[in-house]
């Protein structure tokens, strides 16, 4: 009777006004790892919700282990095993690692928290998972992937038999990425069943045996990983078959646009030099805290480079603030689209024209005529998926925001623009219209830098690519002799790069 | 373009005439009526020509609230503009005992006001982590103290010739001065915060700071202008102060600061930054000023005018978060 740990059936969930759970199903077996995918707003963060009781399902019924269960709050969840690790920890930065794992059930005797007893536990937590963090650091001076880690002992230390792990890799360099792999086939050693929801083919190939796609918060089905083929999966989850996922068209290449001589930033980057030419779209890549932001942040003027040269078509320039680059034509789109991108709470409309505002309001004050027209004709332009110019960013999904993003950089006449992480936590559907983009701009003649972790997005997309490791340039590689392993090679690089990080 | 699916997006605006009716300031208009019926029956001589001579006196730090307005949707804070209407005025009052021309009076106190302005933004523009807070703070005490300084042992100081300040003090017909000045002041500053490049980016910078920066928006250059700006119309407020008291004294300006982030929070200007406008502080401000005068009339003591002042602060505080409770509840219904 019990074949499955966890078993739901029929589960409708109703938002005032949507229905975010259409009649949807999920098996869980004991000791697997299974992957749930679908586009963003598929429903599956509200069926992760459903099942850890966060949201009461209006219809539907929930099995644990063949008991039916229903769950009044996450605390009922929590009590039958069930935890969920969310993409972004949400811990505490000032407490220590011993104090998050254990916030909420401390280990306690005579009304007193028992800290040398919380230590050793969390540490003997943190040496399973071959964590190389004591349990006294401070939560806030760890990297994402440690946070990450200690949620998972967190979960550990509730004794869950069920872990969620929501985009999970999102926030991880691939060496992390590595890590966290091994993590997960550990804990499926020790017989906890785990839900790994990810928009990574990656993942789901090397982690899960089994995926389940939604899609339009509909049921599609599940499948054994190894039966389907990608398209198939993609066509599962997007509902159309997306024929070229990297658009990259033929360009010819024009001028030089911009070129980077030696610029250098102590403790953050030495030494970098790059150019780039119109029409172009170069690779920034390497593993996360390498230095790419950085590198890109000190050519836009957000921070300021220690030395170096920035030439722009020829002249050198000097950029001492966002603004200067963007007179000269250099515009940077952030990789944190809710905290460095957009103003959330804003029309989308409003924040298409706030770069250029200045522009068409001759006397000072503001021409809202001009600037709805133009906010629609860039919106729609990029194909944002919105009803009208007023409503908020943050209705929005992830890759409709970064359309947002882009449609920003539209808004005036922009020679280089550099892209961070783009595609970061967006859909597959998304992607493809977002590369789409990127081709049909390098098509006009726009110079692209495009910083990405993803291997698959920047061999696609990149005419040459250039590789950094702890703050130096390792290698430059063109486009027919870039491969995945001569980029992690160069990525990984032990020698060199010491020195700008010191 | 990538924009093959010819979806089409509107961008035709809803009319406006519905969102005022039920936004803050029509409440904030109510308000307005229901004191003002409230005070004319409180006091037999609450009347508009007895309100017009009454309100100079309440109106100086009207002008307070405007740049204060500012601040606020900056996501910000001074609190040091009390302590610098008492400098300005102290300054004022020793250059016009020098027998200096009026109008060297006016600008030595408006120069006053800029300068301590100018150094509230310098600082906080210069060393950016800084909380205003706590950055205004200081120079809260430090421009007062500058000001007791001056003032010396007497702690007061009178001015001998008034001729000026009674010529500001002045009415066309029952109407006085300030009143026309504080209306223009107002509206220049409402068009500034609600209609031009300048306002829309305090607000994207109050919003999201960061968002602004990197979409190109001159950040500090702006929270520099706006402190300045805040100290200058401090010096404004302080002559008009001065056309009502004739001297300064250590007290002078007390609390001043307190009363303008009043007047704005209770007009709907967000303390937590991008929201708000100009028109409902200024509604707000004006509540204010005929509580005060209507009650003044009945001598009712200041303290207890204060403390209705308060309750009506939290009250306008409490209103939208318990209007959208009530929404959120019968929504789920």
């Amino acid at each position: 009777m019990s074949e499955y740990v966890l078993e739901l059936k029929g589960i409708t969930k109703i938002f005032p006004g949507v229905k975010a759970l259409n009649n949807v199903q999920f098996q869980l077996k004991p000791g697997e790892v299974h992957a749930l995918m679908g586009e963003n707003g598929a429903g599956k963060s509200t069926f992760i919700k459903v099942i850890t009781g966060v949201h009461k399902a209006e219809e539907g019924e929930m099995f644990l282990n063949g008991q039916k269960v229903d769950f009044k709050g996450p605390k009922d969840a929590q009590a039958a095993g069930i935890a969920a690790v969310y993409q972004h920890p949400t811990s505490y930065p000032h407490l220590t690692v011993a104090e998050n794992i254990f916030m909420g059930h401390e280990i306690i005797k005579h009304k007193m928290i028992q800290w040398k007893a919380m230590n050793t536990e969390a540490n003997k937590l943190l040496a399973q998972l071959d964590a190389d963090f004591d349990a006294t650091a401070e939560m806030g001076t760890l990297s994402v992937a440690q946070q990450q880690m200690v949620e998972i002992a967190k979960a550990m230390s509730t004794n869950a038999k069920i872990i969620i792990l929501d985009e999970p890799t999102a926030a991880l360099t691939r060496s992390e990425s590595e890590k966290l792999y091994t993590l997960v086939d550990k804990l499926k050693e020790e017989g906890v069943s785990i839900i790994f929801i990810s928009h990574r083919f990656e993942d789901m190939y090397r982690l899960a045996s089994r995926v389940t796609v939604f899609r339009d918060s509909q049921y599609i089905g599940t499948y054994d990983v190894n039966e389907i083929t990608n398209a198939d999966l993609i066509k599962a989850m997007v509902g159309r078959e997306i024929k070229d996922l990297f658009p990259k068209p033929e360009v010819k290449l024009g001028q030089e646009m911009l070129r980077v001589e030696n610029l250098s930033r102590l403790g953050y980057f030495k030494d970098i030099s790059f150019h780039i030419k119109a029409g172009e779209i170069l690779g920034l890549t390497g593993l996360v805290g390498a230095g790419r932001t950085e590198v890109v942040e000190a050519v836009c003027g957000i921070t300021r480079p220690d030395s170096g040269k920035v030439y722009l078509e020829g002249k050198e320039i000097h950029i001492k603030q966002p603004s200067d680059a963007m007179e000269k034509g250099i515009i940077l789109l952030p990789e944190d689209r809710q905290k460095e991108g957009l103003i959330m709470s804003w029309g989308l409309g409003r924040n298409v024209t706030l770069p250029t505002i200045s522009k068409y309001a001759k006397t000072g004050l503001n021409d809202e005529k001009t600037e709805r027209d133009l906010a629609k004709k860039l919106l729609e332009e990029v194909d944002t998926k919105a009803v009208d110019i007023f409503q908020p960013a943050s209705s929005l999904s992830g890759g409709n925001q970064q359309k947002v993003v882009v449609a920003k950089a539209l808004s005036q006449e922009m020679k280089v623009v550099i892209m961070d992480e783009p595609t970061k936590g967006v859909d597959v559907g998304a992607k493809a219209e977002i590369y789409a983009i990127m081709g049909d701009l390098a098509k006009k003649g726009y110079a692209i830098i495009l910083i990405s972790s993803e291997m698959p997005e920047i061999l696609g997309m990149a005419d040459r690519i250039v590789v950094m490791c702890n703050g130096r340039k390792t290698g430059e590689l063109g486009r027919e002799e870039a491969s995945q392993e001569r980029i992690l090679e160069l990525a990984m690089e032990k020698s060199g790069g010491k020195e700008a990080s010191e | 373009m990538a924009g093959k699916s010819g979806r089409s997006i509107n961008n035709v605006p809803e009319s406006s005439i519905k969102r005022m009716i039920f936004s803050w300031e029509g409440i904030l208009i109510l308000i307005f009526i229901a004191v003002n019926i409230f005070c004319a029956m409180f006091s037999e001589f609450y009347n508009v020509s007895s309100l017009l001579r009454q309100m100079p006196v309440y109106l100086a730090e009207v002008f307070l609230m405007l740049p204060m307005a500012y601040i606020l949707v900056l996501g910000e804070i001074d609190i040091s503009v009390g302590s610098i209407v008492c400098l300005s005025a102290t300054v004022c009052c020793i250059v016009c005992n020098m027998n200096a021309p009026f109008i060297v009076v006016v600008l030595t106190g408006l120069l006053v006001g800029t300068a301590c302005g100018a150094v509230n933004g310098f600082i906080l523009t210069k060393f950016t982590e800084l909380p205003p807070m706590i950055v205004t703070l200081a120079t809260q005490i430090i421009f007062r103290g500058i000001a007791e300084i001056t003032l010396g042992s007497g702690g007061s100081i009178t001015m001998s010739n008034l001729d000026g300040f009674n010529a500001i003090g002045g009415k066309v017909g029952q109407v006085p001065y300030i009143l026309f000045l504080v209306v223009i002041l107002a509206v220049v500053f409402a068009i500034i915060l609600g209609k031009s490049t300048f306002g829309r980016r305090v607000y994207a910078i109050g919003t999201n700071r960061l968002t602004a920066y990197y979409s190109g928006v001159h950040v500090q250059k702006i929270r520099m202008i706006i402190y300045t700006v805040m100290g200058t119309v401090s010096g404004l407020c302080a002559i008009f102060l001065l056309s009502s008291s004739f001297g300064a004294n250590t007290t002078t300006g007390n609390g001043f600061e307190m009363d303008a982030i009043a007047m704005a929070v209770f007009g709907g200007i967000s303390s937590t930054g991008g929201k708000g406008n100009i028109a409902g502080g200024v509604i707000a401000a004006f509540i204010i000023v005929c509580l005060r005068v209507g009650l003044g009339q009945q001598n009712v003591h200041a303290q207890v005018i204060l403390l209705i002042i308060g309750v009506l602060l939290i009250a306008a505080v409490a209103l939208p978060n318990i209007i959208g409770q009530v929404r959120r509840a019968v929504k789920t219904k």
